[in-house]
């Protein structure tokens, strides 16, 4: 007899990985690419189907459908509607929480963007499933499934497990899985039935706005700068242009209006994992490590020799970025001279 | 006017009582948090939430009313609320929550605005002890409303019972219109949270005490806490380290060298 607050849920009757292929304009979320690459994985240990959700418009011309068989999937559900473009909350979350009802996923990965974390809690409610936000580690064990995810800033990384209800839904950070390559695939694609009517929205967007987005998780080097720039990106933008490198920079030199939100580090923004992080007037609070702890070596210049920053850096010098700069750039100038 | 046939929007902001992020340590020996010594304080996103209601109160007219779920101390943040500037505060506080996941959290929290009868519900975007940001959607899917996320700004369009926010998209922005009611959240640092007025400081303190609603008030009793909840913590583990060199350098010169190793 199930216990109290245990849901009549056959466990089994779920089955197969799911991945929400995000898109907007025909242009695929790099985060889809990389669950679908995770989920792959995923699939394989489970012995069950790795199967992909496209929602928008004139899905077919953009290819993306064709591309998720050639990165992996088993098969394709597309759901094209003038009614999912451009995306909105309630109409995603009404399309996708019916495929859930109707097909019984086991696992579904949702990538960790703000479309991402928009709308998955509209299927993780009426269906009562397991919903963990934001996780960075997937794991099946002989027992169970396990999400693993950053807490308390990251000093402490939590397992969370999803015992009685299914799906198993999960946001996932961007840049933590890598992408699987394109190859060939023979996987099948299928036009489900569009359950959203527009009269019943509940939602107009009004205008939408989209720049080039600088995607820094892919960046083979970073230069980050912090409140201790105070402002002065050009030296930073000197110094990447010279390591061929991304600019990036922590919550408060966005808010500070410095640097553009899409290439905030952190917590709340990006994982990053370059080969090489500079890190530029940058205290090293616990929100900001956590997005850039995956460099695989860590400069730091700053002007406090107790900044946190060094504990989590390579190489540190202790200087006003003021100075270290313009000598760092003479310097690394010269060097390209003589190479 | 609204559809309750009242001048100005029912309002209410939810705020969370956590542990202050700076004063939360792991013990190295046991890998467990540390949470008692630290402080509780009000959810550092929630301090936009209350700025962004008492703007709109202030635009469309109506009341703000602050709904925490929470222990019965966590009525310290209701007061906070309340000083800031709105008009009352509800107190969820129940055993019976006790262990709620995020999906029971937020029908708690659904329930609680629903019997407020409200037009607008606002939530800080994530809270710093769990920083999950599920809750606001969470609230709009329990209660089949409409949502806004990432809300950078809000204005109201009391004429056709909408809410219009601009939201921040990766790479850009929008603009979305809602029908009301709407769960609304706030990113963090969008606005200049006010500070507290001298009076109201003194009224939260002496005389302001928050109405105390229990799960079986709300009639979900066997609907929250762990036994419903979906998901469990199954460990938690200290974040290792990521072993660096931690090596001081003297000049940029020695930087410059290390870079080109690297690369
Ligand atoms: C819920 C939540 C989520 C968050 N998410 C993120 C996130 O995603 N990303 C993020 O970055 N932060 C995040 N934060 C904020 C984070 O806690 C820190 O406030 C922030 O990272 C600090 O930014 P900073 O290092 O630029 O500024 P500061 O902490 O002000 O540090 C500036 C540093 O520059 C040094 N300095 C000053 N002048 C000079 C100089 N002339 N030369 C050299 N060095 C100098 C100082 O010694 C100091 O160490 C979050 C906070 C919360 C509560």
């Amino acid at each position: 007899m199930a216990a109290v607050g245990e849901p009549d849920v056959d466990l089994d009757a779920h089955t197969d990985v799911w991945v929400f292929i995000e898109q907007h304009d025909g242009e695929v979320a790099a985060v889809s690419w990389e669950l679908l690459g995770k989920g792959r994985d995923l699939a394989d240990q489970k012995g069950e189907d790795l199967v992909a959700l496209v929602l928008g418009e004139d899905l077919e011309e953009s290819g993306i459908p064709d591309e998720a068989i050639d990165r992996g999937a088993d098969r394709v559900l597309v759901a094209d509607d003038p009614v999912f473009a451009p995306y909105r909350a309630d109409a995603y979350g009404q399309q996708f929480r019916h495929l859930v009802e109707q097909r019984k996923p086991d696992i579904v990965l949702i990538g960790g963007t703000h479309t991402g974390r928009d709308f998955a809690g509209r299927v993780a409610v009426p269906t009562h499933a397991g919903l963990t936000a934001d996780t960075t580690e997937l794991e099946i064990t002989p027992d169970q499934y396990e999400m693993r995810r950053p807490a308390f800033g990251g000093d402490a990384l939590a397992t969370i497990i999803c015992p009685n209800h299914r799906p198993q839904m999960s946001t996932v950070r961007p840049g933590v899985f890598d992408e699987p390559s394109r190859g060939d695939g023979d996987g099948a694609i299928e036009q489900v039935e569009v359950v959203v009517e527009e009269n019943d929205t509940k939602s107009e967007v009004l205008e939408r706005e989209v720049g080039d987005v600088a995607d820094i998780t892919d960046a083979e080097v970073i230069v980050a700068g912090g409140m201790g720039v105070e402002g002065e990106f050009g030296p930073l933008e000197r110094l990447a242009e010279l390591l061929d490198a991304e600019l990036a920079g922590t919550r408060d030199a966005v808010e500070a209006g410095w640097i553009d939100p899409a290439r905030q580090v952190g917590q709340t923004g990006k994982t990053v994992r370059p080969k090489l992080y500079v890190a530029v007037g940058i205290s090293g609070a616990i929100q900001h490590v956590e997005g850039m702890d995956d460099s695989e070596t860590v400069i730091a210049i700053n002007n406090d020799p107790n900044a946190p920053i060094f504990e989590n850096a390579d190489y540190g010098i202790v200087g006003d970025c003021d100075e270290v700069l313009p000598q760092l750039i003479e310097a690394l100038e010269r060097q390209e001279v003589a190479a | 006017m609204d559809e309750n046939g009242t001048d100005g929007w029912n309002i209410v902001v939810c705020v969370k009582q956590v542990p202050d992020a700076a004063d939360v340590s792991i013990d190295p020996d046991t890998g467990r948090l540390n949470r008692s010594d630290a402080e509780a304080v009000m959810n550092d996103p929630d301090y936009n939430s209350v700025e962004a209601a008492l703007e709109l109160r202030e635009q469309v007219g109506g009341t703000v009313t602050a709904l925490c779920m929470g222990p019965p101390n966590a009525e310290e943040v209701l007061a906070e609320a309340v000083a800031m500037g709105a008009d009352d505060g509800v107190l969820m506080t129940d055993r019976a929550f006790g262990g709620s996941d995020t999906w029971p959290t937020s029908l708690a929290l659904a329930s609680g605005a629903a019997e407020l009868d409200a037009d607008v519900v606002l939530a800080g975007e994530e809270t710093t002890d769990s920083s999950t940001g599920q809750v606001p959607p969470g609230i709009a899917a329990h209660n089949e409303w409409a949502q806004l996320t990432y809300v950078e700004e809000l204005e109201p369009d009391p004429e056709n019972d909408r809410l219009i926010a601009r939201r921040d998209i990766e790479g850009g922005y929008e603009r979305v219109a809602a029908d009301l009611p709407v769960s609304v959240a706030m990113s963090y640092g969008e606005n200049v949270p006010r500070t507290a007025g001298l009076h109201r400081k003194i009224y939260a303190e002496t005389e302001f005490d928050p109405e105390e609603w229990s799960a079986e008030k709300l009639g979900i009793e066997d609907e929250v806490g762990l036994a419903v909840s979906p998901t469990q913590v199954g460990g938690m583990d200290t974040a290792e380290p990521v072993p660096r060199e931690q090596e001081t350098v003297d000049s940029a010169d020695e930087l410059a060298d290390r870079i080109a190793e690297v690369l």
